[in-house]
C-alpha cells in the first residue's frame, strides 16, 4: 500500500492525522497498534505528542502494545456520523480501553461479536482488526473475564 | 496550587446584561444579526454608545466583525476566547484591571450550527460557519461524546438511576416556563423524560442541551465606571478557569480528577465566599451529568450523591413538574440552563445571575440576592467558576 503522506491523510480522513500521528496511523496500515513510548523514561502517552510529558524527552518511538485491556467507559450510539459497516439501529458500541501497558493509557474503539448487553465496564478485550473503506480498523473482542478494579 | 492572592477582587463590574431570547428552530437571520441586537440593548441599558466602548470579547462572529458591524470607532483591546463564558469573563475583567481598555462589550451569538444538527444543515446559509465533511470517526469519545461516555463512567460507580439525570432536565424546564427568554417551555414530567428518544446511551434528548439562535451581551467596565451607568453593579468577586494535564476526553484520570476539581479549590482560595453563602446557583448543564458532578464538586454533597441530593432539595409540583430549592431557598439555574433556555455556552448563566443581582430578573428573582455562583462548564479542558456579587 501507498504510505505517502497524501495516501495517509486520504485514507483516515477526519481521524486526526498529522505529523505527530502519522506513525500511529502508518502502524495501522500494517495493523499494528503503535503507541507513543518514551525512549529515555518508558512512559508511554495516547494520543501522540511531539515529547513526552513525563519528562519533555523528544526521543519518542510508537510502539506496538498488545491491545489487551479493560473497557474503562461505555457508549452506545444511537445516531452518529456515517461510517461503513456502522448500524446505530443496534445500537453502536463505542468503548475507551485501558491498556495492560500503563495504568490510565487508555485507547477508543468499538467491539465486535458480542451483543450489546455483554459488553460492560471492566469486561477484558483483546485487540482484532476489520476493514473500513479500504483501511485497517482496530476493534476490540471480549476476552471472558472482568478486571480486578 | 491554589493562592488566596485575588487583586482584581470586586475592582471589576459587569454594568449590564441583555439578551434576544432564543429559538429551537433554524431562524432566517445569521448569528451576527443577533449579536447586533443584544449588543445594542446592553449599551441602550447603561446610556452608553458604540464611542464609549473600547473593548470587544466574544467567540463568533470575530471581534473585528462586531466592531465594523457597529461602527465602533476604536477598540484598545479585544480578544476571541474558547467558550464557554468563563474565559471571556476572564479575559475582560483582566482586561479592564490591567488597564488595557475601560470598557468591553462582552458578546455571545449561540447559534444552530451545521455540525451540530442535522436540520441546521438544511440552511445553505449555515453550511459555511465552521462546517467540515472531515468529521471524526464514530469510534472517537472526543467532544460530546466524551460526556456520554464519563456518564457512563458514574453510573457504573455509583448505580444511579437515569431518574437522578431527570431531576436536572425537569429543574431547567420548570424554570424556563417563568423566562420568556427561554426555548423550551412545555412542562416536563419525569414520564415524558423516561420515554426520550435515546441518544447515545447512558444520554437521551433531554440530557443535551438545546441548539438555539440568539445571543447575550454584556458591559464590562472598572466598579468605579459602573457606579455612574444607570444599573446596580455586579462585582466580579472571583474567576478561575481550572484544567489538568490529561485532558483529553478518554484519558482524563477518573471523576475524583479533573479539571472542576482545580476550579474549586482555587474559586474557594480566592473568594471571600462560598456555597453556603450564595443566594442562586449556576451548575453547567450542557449535559445533565456535568450538573451532577458540579454538585458533588462544589461540595454541596459526596460524589455520587448529588442525585439524592437533589430528590431532598426538591419541590415537586402537582402537574408532574418540579424544582430544586437547596434548603428551601437557592434556585438553580433560575433562567432555566442550557437544557432548556438554549445551549448558549453559558451566556444565559452569566447574563441570569447579573439580572437576579440586580433585581431585575422579574418572575423568577430571588429576594434580596446577594451573591451568585457560577460553575461553568464540563469536565476536560473548560470547567471554570465565577463568584459574583452585588455592587
Amino acid at each position: 500500500m501507498d504510505n505517502s503522506d497524501e495516501q495517509l491523510w486520504e485514507l483516515f480522513k477526519g481521524s486526526g492525522v498529522d505529523r505527530d500521528s502519522a506513525p500511529h496511523f502508518r502502524g495501522r496500515l500494517e495493523r499494528r497498534l503503535l503507541i507513543n513510548r518514551c525512549d529515555d523514561c518508558g512512559i508511554w502517552h495516547h494520543p501522540p505528542k511531539p515529547v513526552c510529558p513525563a519528562c519533555l524527552s523528544e526521543r519518542i518511538s510508537a510502539t506496538e502494545v498488545s491491545g489487551r485491556g479493560s473497557i474503562f467507559l461505555t457508549v452506545f450510539l444511537h445516531q452518529g456520523p456515517p461510517a461503513e459497516g456502522v448500524d446505530y439501529s443496534a445500537p453502536y458500541p463505542v468503548v475507551t480501553v485501558e491498556l495492560d501497558e500503563q495504568p490510565g493509557l487508555r485507547y477508543s474503539g468499538t467491539v465486535v461479536g458480542s451483543p450489546n448487553e455483554e459488553v460492560r465496564i471492566g469486561c477484558r478485550v483483546v485487540l482484532d482488526w476489520i476493514d473500513r473503506a479500504g483501511a485497517p480498523l482496530p476493534v476490540f473482542r471480549l476476552a471472558g473475564g472482568e478486571a480486578a478494579a | 496550587m491554589s493562592t488566596a492572592r485575588n487583586p482584581m477582587r470586586d475592582r471589576v463590574a459587569i454594568a449590564a446584561a441583555a439578551t434576544t431570547g432564543f429559538h429551537p428552530r433554524n431562524t432566517e437571520r445569521s448569528q451576527a444579526s443577533y449579536v447586533a441586537e443584544a449588543c445594542k440593548a446592553v449599551m441602550d441599558q447603561c446610556g452608553l454608545t458604540p464611542r464609549d466602548v473600547d473593548g470587544l470579547c466574544g467567540s463568533m462572529p470575530g471581534a473585528p466583525v462586531v466592531q465594523a458591524m457597529l461602527g465602533i470607532p476604536e477598540v484598545t483591546w479585544f480578544a476571541n476566547p474558547m467558550i464557554p463564558l468563563g474565559n471571556h469573563v476572564a479575559a475582560a475583567a483582566s482586561a479592564v484591571h490591567s488597564g488595557l481598555c475601560d470598557v468591553v462589550l462582552l458578546y455571545h451569538g449561540a447559534y444552530r450550527m451545521a455540525w451540530n444538527t442535522a436540520s441546521a444543515l438544511k440552511d445553505p446559509f449555515r453550511r459555511g460557519l465552521g462546517y467540515s465533511d472531515r468529521t471524526p470517526p464514530p469510534e472517537s469519545v472526543a467532544g460530546a461524546v466524551g460526556y456520554t461516555a464519563w456518564a457512563s463512567r458514574y453510573i457504573h460507580e455509583f448505580g444511579t438511576p437515569r431518574e437522578h439525570l431527570g431531576y436536572v432536565a425537569i429543574n431547567d424546564r420548570t424554570n424556563a416556563m417563568s423566562n420568556p427568554a427561554a426555548a423550551m417551555r412545555e412542562r416536563m414530567t419525569m414520564e415524558d423524560y423516561l420515554a426520550a428518544r435515546m441518544i447515545r446511551w447512558p444520554l437521551c434528548l433531554y440530557d443535551m442541551d438545546v441548539a438555539v439562535d440568539g445571543a447575550d451581551a454584556f458591559i464590562v467596565t472598572s466598579t468605579e465606571r459602573a457606579r455612574d451607568l444607570k444599573l446596580p453593579p455586579v462585582l466580579i468577586d472571583a474567576v478561575i478557569l481550572g484544567m489538568i494535564d490529561k485532558n483529553e476526553e478518554d484519558q482524563s484520570p477518573s471523576l475524583r480528577r479533573h479539571g472542576q476539581h482545580v476550579t474549586v479549590s482555587a474559586l474557594r482560595a480566592k473568594s471571600d465566599f462560598w456555597i453556603d453563602d450564595v443566594d442562586v446557583y449556576f451548575p453547567y448543564d450542557g449535559f445533565s451529568i456535568i450538573t451532577l458532578n458540579w454538585f458533588e464538586n462544589a461540595g454541596w454533597c459526596e460524589p455520587g450523591e448529588a442525585g439524592a441530593f437533589i430528590e431532598d432539595h426538591w419541590v415537586a409540583n402537582e402537574d408532574g413538574s418540579g424544582r430544586i430549592l437547596i434548603k428551601g431557598r437557592v434556585p438553580v439555574n433560575p433562567h432555566g440552563g442550557s437544557l432548556s433556555e438554549g445551549g448558549t455556552q453559558g451566556s444565559g448563566h452569566l447574563r441570569e445571575a447579573v439580572h437576579q443581582l440586580q433585581g431585575r430578573a422579574g418572575p423568577r428573582q430571588v429576594e434580596g440576592a446577594e451573591r451568585a455562583l457560577l460553575t461553568m462548564g464540563g469536565f476536560f479542558f473548560n470547567a471554570e467558576g465565577i463568584t459574583l456579587r452585588r455592587g
